[in-house]
């Protein structure tokens, strides 16, 4: 039983990880949360499921075709629900513009998928237990992310220019950096992150519709306890997420550990909206 | 009048600008002859940050502005970087999760990475200071140092005219005199610049024009060595002389 | 279903019944279809109405979260489950003995309105997307819950909804207890929506600080709010359970919520008609386009991205209140103030405040007499405003002590400044634009009403009485600052120097012993600047002590009897206009020399 709440609590872990990843990227260059995040790691399992096992893809194709279609969809996202509602007085209203593209996506997986959950195909035949890859496939992929977002944030110039409109955005601006553009790029990455964490974790999570709204709630609650922004935040909170979620799946029940997790996100949401390891923010006026 | 050259580097006439509703400029015209060190002077609130904003596209505006020989009243912040014409915002807000070399590099961001790595050190050169913490995060720079690497990120891509909103605010006398002494090395140089400051004497120092603004018009161009500045400033910005009181 | 469904309540007296007639028709034509139908005696028709009932009950109060305050709660179908689920288990008997069905519909709304209070409570301190996504975190959970505890809920199986014995029996007895809740809770989150509540929630929905500034407490507010609509969800709950007759978590889809939602937006924020009818269509369309039913989802997000792409306010900001704008008249000065005396104190002295290592304020004494006008001058950075914002209670300072009259005056609470009768006007206009003009000027006198949130939902006489006092008082502050006649018009038609005009008249209704106005002829062109200076004068002479920040030096040397220079957080000097204008180092410090 250890073994199991260890191993699926981390590999779904990993999973929220790379979806509060995925809001943190959206974030760092927009200041927005999109609620496409969810969406995302829905349609990388469904899309996977679609390539793969209703149309005989070699695996390979398929993923780099999913990630290929995450980006697309990023992009979309940047172009249609961000960018007018950035230029508008009332910015907050791209929680409205997000969501509502996201459950549009949703609602076309739902009739041309099917509301079932549907299998996922192995893709490696290798393993058992521990070996198994839908224990490790998700946090490889965590870990490769975690690896190439820093690489990209230390070693390029580009990844420095999402760094600094992160912290100043009118000071880069002044600078002569390409807003708009840097934007659509870090939406396409974090299209492309999203749909790697659907991906790698459909073997547990399967190919099912409704995996955007839990994606969408449980993907955040690392972002909300580590800080947003902060991706080593992410990492943390979102293993530290699935494996308390198991062990009291396993421990002590389902109603428990969703009560127990909602009343966390309230309680730090309440007391530390800057998140555990966040900073202040200034006030208003 | 301004020098006359066979056509001024910015020109700018009729142009207005604000905030939303609130219009904050209005009917601004002024020139600025390449290689020419102007001072913006003003009282708070006369709209000095928001002329620079609106000169370097961070503001919508309307009017005409003619920046070596293009139309650029229509331009975003990245074209007008592109044709040379560098905006230090107010507030010395470099990046600070960066190291020195990084926020200069990123002020290059436009220039061919060829010779990228040369203008940085070409930038660098004015501020020998800095130049020694280049690996430094600029967290680590005193606001003296961090005001520096400003000025030195609008150097990096070589303008031939540069903006300066309040580059002493903040700043010890010893670390003003040192960032204007780089605006006069470069006026040197051949760079035009423009500079909105609010320490008046220093700044006459090292321009050759100034023009004070005073709620959201210009009510005053002269050079900067006429003799009776002072007081001309003094009565432009309070209005001229006795007013009817109200109700008294 | 009686007063007042249209925002703004006409005031002329001619034309008054007409307009309120007006506004009541629409109700009254949707009361007769209601009570009537039943005639047609056709059963299916009638489930249809009763979902619409039903649906409206919760978004009655959803309303209020999402229309009035601006709260983007977008799970709000969390509630329908827990009430559905919490009537049908305590009917059934899964919780020890089974509960008569009435008294657990009770019980649900209680439920729900305890569980509205949990989900809204990150609202009252964080920005949109948190609160989204803790109703939307909600949702999951209630619905993962309804799954896993099989014992209480039957799990995916599902669990039997309550009958509702005689009067309200099944069928067109059932329907009327629906039509009724309905009607109830149209005329409650009404009467809430033309009380000083509901402008104090779209105050603080299109300008928080200035409604803090007004004394409107948000916490209480959007508790009381929430609370409303938690139990009226609850309710909506207990009905639907009864409605389906039979629940499992797959009868509360996540799309209900978008439903909800989306019929409200449709309807227009700060409206009660055009959210009902927009619940009612979107709930009956589905039946009459059958092919449609699949992708009906989608179209609502279609709508809703299109809503908020194109048409941000809803429907109802299309339609524009009847009034043009007309022209603006001279100020009819000094009559809104009354008789009022003053001998107003206020004092700050050794007011120390820093930000992180910078100085904002360094040692500050001031004093801030009745009947005078004190302006308060200096550079950029000097701490004019950050001294502005410690008056009104937004800043701590590390040391000093602020006294009105003597008595300490805490710092850090913005919304008590409204009891002292301290009242001040932002650098920015801060108004909310979707509401009247008249409207945003009662927001200022939010604090001087009486009835209590539950008097002024259910319509009492106190109520009533607050609501005359109050629009009679803005209607003389609107005219002593020369507006009066734009009374009905949208506050976003008016131009940036009316909008000056407007906060003042909004301070004025605190009848303010104290009136802070920062920079209030930033964007004025000459002749309104004299205007302003002329009715500050009267203020001042009306007894109110004005503190004012002003960069325009013109003003300040008209119009103050007292002027304070700071410089870098400090007093340069302070004197007299004249003294001021003669002191050598002011004029080298104001020019930057």
């Amino acid at each position: 039983m250890f073994q199991s709440i260890v191993s699926y609590g981390l590999a779904v872990g990993a999973v929220y990880a790379l979806i509060g990843i995925t809001y943190n990227v959206m974030f760092s260059a927009s200041r927005v949360f999109s609620f496409t995040a969810g969406m995302l790691g829905m349609l990388g399992g469904v899309l996977g499921a679609l390539f793969i096992n209703k149309l005989g893809m070699n695996a390979v194709l398929g993923f780099v075709l999913v990630l290929a279609c995450g980006a697309v969809l990023g992009l979309v996202t940047e172009i249609l629900t961000v960018r007018p509602v950035l230029k508008s007085i009332e910015q907050h209203l791209y929680v409205l513009s997000t969501l509502a593209f996201a459950l549009m996506v949703q609602q076309v997986t739902a009739i041309e998928w099917g509301t079932e959950a549907q299998p996922f195909p192995p893709l490696v035949p290798v393993g058992e237990g521990w070996l198994d890859q839908k224990f490790w496939l998700p946090l490889l992929a965590c870990a490769v992310t975690i690896g190439g977002l820093e690489l990209l944030y230390r070693k390029t110039l580009i990844g420095r220019a999402f760094l600094a409109i992160a912290e100043d955005s009118y000071a880069a601006r002044a600078l002569g950096l390409p807003e708009t553009r840097l934007r659509m790029a870090s939406f396409a990455l974090a299209g492309v992150i999203g749909t790697l964490a659907g991906f790698t974790g459909a073997q547990m999570l399967l190919a099912f519709f409704g995996n955007q709204s839990i994606l969408n709630f449980y993907g955040f609650v690392p972002v909300a306890l580590g800080g947003m922004g902060s991706n080593r935040g992410a990492v943390i909170g979102g293993l530290a997420l699935g494996l308390f979620q198991q062990a009291a799946n396993f421990l002590v029940g389902g109603i428990f550990a969703a009560v127990a997790v909602f009343a966390v996100f309230i309680v730090v949401l309440l007391l530390r909206p800057e998140g555990l390891a966040g900073a202040a923010t200034a006030r208003r006026v | 009048m301004p020098i006359s050259a066979p056509e001024p580097l910015l020109q700018v006439g009729g142009l207005s600008a604000g905030y939303g509703k609130i219009v904050v400029l209005r009917d601004i015209a002024i020139t600025i002859g390449a290689g020419e060190a102007v001072a913006l002077l003003g009282p708070n609130g006369a709209g000095k940050t928001t002329l620079l904003r609106a000169l370097s596209g961070l503001l919508p505006r309307s009017g005409q502005v003619r920046f070596a020989g293009r139309e650029i009243a229509s331009a975003n912040p990245r074209e007008t970087v592109a044709l040379g014409m560098a905006h230090v915002v107010e507030g010395h807000r470099v990046f600070t999760q960066l190291s020195v070399l990084d926020n200069l590099l990123l002020a290059g961001y436009g220039v061919a990475s060829a010779a990228r790595a040369r203008q940085v050190e070409e930038a660098l050169s004015f501020f020998p200071e800095i130049a020694a913490k280049r690996n430094d995060r600029a967290v680590t720079l005193s606001g003296g140092q961090q005001q520096m690497l400003a000025v030195a990120q609008g150097l990096v891509g070589r303008p031939r005219l540069l903006m300066l909103d309040e580059p002493s605010a903040g700043l010890s006398p010893v670390l003003v005199d040192r960032v204007l002494a780089a605006v006069a090395r470069l006026r040197e140089g051949g760079t035009a610049v423009l500079l909105v400051e609010q320490l008046i004497e220093k700044a006459l120092a090292v321009v050759d024009r100034v023009y004070a603004l005073a709620r959201g018009s210009i009510v005053l161009e002269a050079r900067a060595n006429e003799p009776d500045l002072a007081n001309r400033l003094e009565r432009a910005y309070f209005g001229e002389g006795a007013h009817a009181p109200l109700n008294a | 279903m009686t007063e007042a469904t249209a925002p703004i309540r006409a005031r002329a007296a001619g034309a008054g019944w007409l307009a309120k007639l007006e506004g009541r028709i629409s109700w009254i034509l949707l009361g007769l279809a209601g009570l009537l139908l039943p005639l047609l005696d056709d059963s299916y028709i009638g489930v249809i109405a009763q979902r619409a009932y039903i649906y409206w009950v919760l978004s009655a109060g959803l309303n209020l979260v999402v229309g009035y305050a601006g709260q983007i709660a977008i799970g709000w179908v969390s509630m329908l489950t827990l009430g559905a689920y919490t009537t049908a288990a305590l009917a059934a008997g899964n919780v020890g003995t089974p509960w008569p069905p009435y008294l657990a519909l009770l019980a649900s709304g209680v439920i729900g309105a305890v569980f509205g209070v949990i989900v809204g409570l990150p609202a009252l301190r964080l920005r949109t997307f948190y609160f989204a996504m803790t109703t939307l975190g909600f949702a999951t959970i209630v619905t993962q819950v309804a799954l896993a505890w099989k014992d209480v809920t039957g799990g995916g199986v599902g669990t039997p909804g309550p009958t509702f014995p005689w009067p309200f029996d099944p069928g067109w007895g059932f329907y009327y207890f629906c039509f009724v809740l309905a009607a109830l809770a149209t005329w409650m989150t009404a009467n809430i929506g033309a009380s000083r509540y509901g402008r104090a929630l779209v105050a603080i929905r299109d300008a928080e600080v200035a409604a803090e500034a007004c004394g409107i407490s948000k916490p209480a507010l959007l508790m009381m709010v929430f609370l409303l609509a938690g139990a009226l969800g609850g309710i909506a709950g207990g009905l639907f359970a009864s409605l389906q007759s039979y629940i499992t978590p797959d009868a509360f889809t996540f799309e209900m919520s978008v439903l909800f939602f989306i019929g409200i937006l449709i309807g227009g924020r700060g409206s009660i008609l055009g959210p009902a009818l927009g619940t009612l269509i979107l709930t009956v369309l589905p039946e009459f386009a059958a092919p449609l039913v699949q992708w009906s989802t989608f179209l609502y997000a279609a709508l809703l991205l299109l809503i908020v792409l194109v048409i941000p306010g809803g429907i109802a900001d299309l339609l524009d209140y009847k009034n043009r704008r007309p022209v603006p008249q001279p100020e009819l000065l000094g009559r809104v103030l009354g008789t009022q005396g003053g001998n107003t104190l206020i004092t700050l002295s050794g007011i120390e405040l820093h930000f992180g290592g910078v100085r904002a304020i360094d040692g500050l004494d001031l004093e801030i007499r009745a009947g005078e006008v004190h302006g308060l001058i200096g550079p950029n950075g000097s701490g004019k405003t950050t001294t502005l914002n410690v008056i009104s209670g937004y800043y701590r300072p590390q040391a000093g002590a602020l006294r009105i009259d003597g008595a300490d005056l805490a710092f850090e609470q913005p919304h008590v400044r409204a009891q002292w009768r301290i009242a001040r006007t932002f650098q920015t206009p801060r108004l909310v634009g979707a509401a009247s003009v008249l409207e945003n000027v009662m927001i200022g006198g939010t604090v001087h009403g009486h009835g209590t949130f539950a008097e002024s939902m259910l319509s009492l006489p106190r109520h009533r009485l607050d609501e005359r006092v109050l629009e009679e008082a803005a209607m003389l502050a609107l005219s002593s600052v020369g507006l009066e006649s734009l009374a009905k018009v949208r506050a976003d038609r008016l131009q940036h120097s009316e909008l000056r005009f407007v906060e003042i008249a909004r301070a004025l209704m605190l009848r303010p012993a104290c009136l802070m106005l920062d920079e209030p002829a930033a964007g004025l062109s000459a002749e309104e600047i004299r205007r302003l200076g002329g009715l500050i004068k009267a203020i001042s002479r009306g007894g109110t002590a004005v503190l004012l920040v002003e960069h325009h030096a013109d003003l300040i040397f008209d119009i103050c009897d007292r002027v304070t220079v700071l410089n870098l957080g400090k007093v340069l000097a302070a004197g007299t206009p004249a003294e001021i204008r003669s002191h050598r180092e002011v004029v080298s410090a104001y020019l930057g020399a």
